[in-house]
């Protein structure tokens, strides 16, 4: 299988000065992989540099190559609700690449309403967008993933205002999306039960201290590390990191 | 008691074309500002408007100071543009890697400029006189040479705007998306304040700052309050807002006598006022 993204020795940080013991992964399409951790872990701070945002203090960074996609989802609240937009030009968003934006479209791409069918969102596309309920524009981002073609989708707590139905609900999505289309999913997640249930690859961070566990989720719940942070009971419930 | 101007004199002014140049810059200006206006809001930077102002004054003391104590030429239009570009250059620092917020950025430029303007002001009081009405416009009469650069800028301003649309929206509404799938981020928040900073250089020259300021916000805000939907139609209704600020608050001045800029900024305040009336009427968001 083609590697998307690996890091070797990766210190992540701002500044010049590195928070946490350097990490090795690699990354590959399909696999979803959960990155978890309380506030201030530092789950942050790996996903912009896994992003290219912030560049690593040490180690490397190898992508695929240069024609490689790449899709973020930024925290629903992150979205500013003073924009006037629809569901679909959100979704049509996923398709801008590079300079794309200077070409003339006279209405969305194709990929954009297979994208929105794909997730059962097809009834949202004219809606406006910040009158979405939640996990209806959890949906709508996830169609704009599809829509984007990436190879791997990097997304910030998807779920976190979500109940416990609506983030499952959310979690099965980007399962079929991964195994239907091949991409490999990124989530910063504090939710351990669906990530568990989900993920095939778990990264445990803990700034304070100093701990990087990289393995399948059953693994990382049971290192010592994090049984310390959580305690024995976080292993087998649905309990949220910041519980 | 003096009687009330009438429309016959309106139109002999127009015909002799005392008027017609006010109410060009005036509609024109505020068919600009009013359509890049909407993006100023919706990045929730309004007072962007007043900084690059400020910076094209002290432009314009600028090209005073050189052409009194350097003997160095510089026409007050350049010299305006060139402190006002150079602004707006500095919005596209990310503030957040100096511990500094956008707002602490717009303040620290407008009382840099303002200080600055002031200091530069003593070292030239004698053209003190020619430099308010240079700084600030008058919107009373306006020269030949305003005109022609309110429109050509504007032009551009809108060309550029309208190719960059899509790029320009997608940088507002997500930039670290945005970012992600390649989009040259800051090449775009560059084009979109160089070209507000060219259209307010130009406009606060003809017509004084507070039309400009009003024309850059308040039809932005009346267009979002009104069309909740499509950004295009938001666009262009905030255009005609600001054209009818500026076209509508030169008829109201001249026909009440009262000061232009301040008829123009009323106007716009009354359009916005109409706006939330609607809204009020209209209901809220229903997806």
């Amino acid at each position: 299988m083609t590697m998307l993204l690996s890091c070797e020795k990766l210190r992540v940080g701002y500044g010049g000065t590195a928070i946490l013991p350097p990490i090795d992964l690699a990354i590959e399409p399909g696999e979803f992989w959960a990155v978890l951790g309380r506030n201030g872990s530092g789950k942050t701070t790996l996903f912009r540099t896994l992003l290219g945002l912030i560049p690593p203090i040490a180690g490397s960074i190898t992508k695929r190559g240069p024609d490689q996609r790449s899709v973020y989802v930024p925290q629903l609240g992150s979205f500013d609700d003073l924009f006037p937009m629809l569901a679909r030009e959100v979704v049509g968003q996923g398709c801008e690449r590079g300079w794309s934006f200077l070409v003339p479209r006279v209405r969305e791409p194709a990929a954009v309403r297979s994208a929105l069918e794909e997730v059962d969102a097809l009834a949202l596309a004219d809606r406006l967008f910040r009158a979405l309920s939640e996990g209806q524009k959890r949906r709508v981002l996830l169609a704009r993933i599809i829509a984007s073609g990436a190879s791997l989708a990097l997304l910030d707590e998807p779920t976190a205002t979500m109940d416990g139905v609506a983030e499952q609900e959310a979690f099965e999505h980007l399962d079929r999306i991964r195994r239907t289309r091949g991409i490999a999913v990124v989530v910063v997640s504090h939710h351990l039960g669906a990530a568990r249930r989900t993920a095939d690859h778990a990264v445990f961070l803990d700034r304070e201290a100093g701990v990087v566990v990289v393995g399948t989720p059953a693994d990382v719940v049971a290192h010592p590390a994090f049984v310390r942070r959580y305690g024995s009971t976080a292993t087998s419930g649905d309990r949220s990191c910041d519980e | 008691m003096n009687e009330a101007p009438t429309w016959a004199e309106f139109v002999q002014g127009w015909e002799l074309g005392v008027y017609s140049p006010p109410v060009l810059c005036g509609v024109v200006a505020g068919l600009v500002l009013g359509a890049i206006g909407v993006f100023v809001v919706l990045r929730r930077m309004v007072f962007v408007t007043v900084a690059l102002s400020q910076a094209s004054g002290l432009g314009v003391a600028l090209s005073f100071f050189a052409g009194i104590h350097l003997g160095i030429d510089v026409h007050p239009v350049v010299g305006a543009l060139a402190i006002t570009l150079a602004t707006a250059a500095l919005f596209i620092v990310r503030t957040d890697r100096l511990g500094l917020s956008k707002e602490g950025l717009l303040g620290l430029i407008y009382l840099g400029t303002w200080a600055a303007s002031i200091i530069v002001g003593e070292k030239i009081a004698q053209e003190a006189h020619d430099i308010a009405g240079i700084l600030f416009g008058t919107a009373v009469l306006v020269e030949p040479i305003d005109v022609v650069l309110v429109v050509t800028v504007g032009a551009v301003v809108l060309a550029v705007h309208a190719l960059f649309h899509r790029g320009l929206v997608f940088v507002a509404f997500d930039p670290v998306g945005a970012e992600v799938q390649g989009l040259p981020v800051r090449v775009l928040d560059l084009t979109g304040w160089v070209l507000l900073a060219l259209e307010v250089s130009v406009a606060t020259r003809a017509l004084g700052v507070l039309p400009v300021f009003a024309f850059a916000v308040l039809p932005a805000m009346a267009a979002l309050t009104v069309i909740r939907r499509r950004i295009r139609w938001v666009l262009v209704l905030a255009a005609a807002l600001g054209a009818l600020s500026g076209g509508a608050g030169y008829l109201a001045a001249f026909f009440l006598e009262l000061p232009v800029g301040a008829s123009q900024a009323a106007v716009a305040v009354v359009l916005f006022l109409a706006s939330l009336l609607y809204r009020l009427i209209a209901g809220r968001d229903r997806g």
